[in-house]
């Protein structure tokens, strides 16, 4: 965590101090897939960076509305009991422990997030622009309802399940709660707006209250984890 | 524009709103009560958020444990499943499928030997919602 949080204050700093124009604009954006979908709102302040402003980086808030309908989570954590190896960022690499997953089958999720963002992205021409962005820290409310737990043989239902509420980026099985990333591509009408084609991938965690998963050999588990790849379309305007 | 984000906004709610209820139609399963024993029965009473009535019993056929829902019927809703139950309002439940009908006979095959001193409920359970449609308490 230490780590994640140093790199991440390094790259902000050195991209205000390197900044000698910027790039502000709002989002709207829309996404779907499988039983799922979300709506996100964003306002995003980008330096524009090195001699040919080509490059842009900085950080952003985001609103993101997630909703499924019988929505699969997926054993979430302790992350050395889900993954072959936990080392920060590289975790993401790291192999899935299934003997240790379980399923809890959240019957109508919803939540609601507001979260620092990260951004980059690069200005192919006056009419093509390609990015990222990655929540960083935040929180979330949403609404509590009924998740059937899958575990070791037996089927429980919780009324109980709900979202958590800190949000925190700690790359892969660390992280916690609801975190949205996109990749995108974004078109210019003209000066101020523009439309994007984004590939969203959005993390969203839910807790139960009452029954719990017994992982072999180790503890009681209440996180569990869908990993949402939704692909959708947005509209952005550029303040002056 | 306009026209996009319209037909986007159309084809998500659309997609979030999908609900599929059980069929209308009187289910019409039998099994060979001749060769199949009786082993527990109950009749339906209604829940919170259906009107159910009818039996349930469950027969041991050939090695195997059924649940024959007979004389039947339940309003219908978006989500119904066939639950034995250890509780009336489930937390501990084996699914035994979705309802297939909201009329007549129908036949579900129950996983394994529960132990029946346990798993004492029939239930018709709206999953989405949490919602209790009916139930029978099995002897």
């Amino acid at each position: 965590m230490k780590y994640s949080l140093t790199i991440l204050l390094g790259i902000s700093l050195s991209v205000i101090a390197s900044a000698q124009s910027t790039s502000k604009f709002a989002d709207i954006t829309g996404t779907i897939g499988s039983s799922q979908g979300s709506i996100s709102g964003s306002y995003v302040h980008n330096w524009k960076l090195f001699r040919k402003k080509k490059w842009e980086a900085g950080l952003g808030a985001r609103w993101t509305s997630y909703i499924g309908t019988k929505v699969e989570f997926i054993t979430a954590a302790p992350a050395k009991h889900t993954r072959s190896f936990t080392a920060p960022f590289l975790i993401v690499f790291a192999g899935q422990r299934e003997e240790n997953f379980d399923t809890l089958t959240v019957q109508r999720p919803f939540t609601n997030s507001v979260n620092i963002s990260v951004n980059l992205g690069y200005n192919f021409n006056k009419k093509w622009y390609g990015g990222f962005n990655i929540d960083l820290v935040g929180f979330t409310f949403g609404r509590k309802g009924s998740g059937i737990l899958q575990s070791n043989g037996t089927t429980t239902n919780d009324p109980g399940a709900r979202p958590p509420a800190f949000n925190l980026l700690l790359t892969g099985d660390h992280d916690y709660g609801t975190l949205n990333s996109e990749f995108f591509v974004k078109y210019a009408i003209n000066d101020r707006w523009k439309v994007r084609a984004v590939y969203q991938f959005l993390f969203v965690e839910y807790t139960t209250e009452n029954v719990k998963q017994q992982i072999p050999e180790g503890p009681l588990n209440d996180r569990f984890r869908n990993k949402a790849n939704n692909f959708g379309a947005g509209l952005s305007y550029h303040f002056k | 524009m306009k026209q996009l984000m319209i037909i986007a906004a159309i084809a998500f709610l659309m997609v979030a709103c999908k609900k599929e209820g059980a069929s209308d139609r009187p289910g019409m399963e039998t099994i060979d009560t001749t060769s199949a024993v009786l082993k527990y029965s109950g009749s339906f009473g209604s829940g919170p958020y259906g009107t159910a009535r009818g039996d349930a019993k469950v027969y041991e056929q050939s090695g195997k444990l059924v649940l024959v829902i007979d004389n039947f019927s339940v309003n219908n809703g978006p989500d119904l499943y066939v639950y034995l139950s250890r509780e009336m309002q489930p937390v501990n439940f084996i699914s035994l499928g979705k309802l297939r009908s909201t009329s007549g006979k129908q036949v579900y095959d129950i996983p394994g030997r529960p132990d029946f001193s346990q798993y004492r409920f029939a239930l018709i359970h709206c999953q989405q919602f949490n919602h209790l449609f009916g139930s029978a308490e099995l002897k």
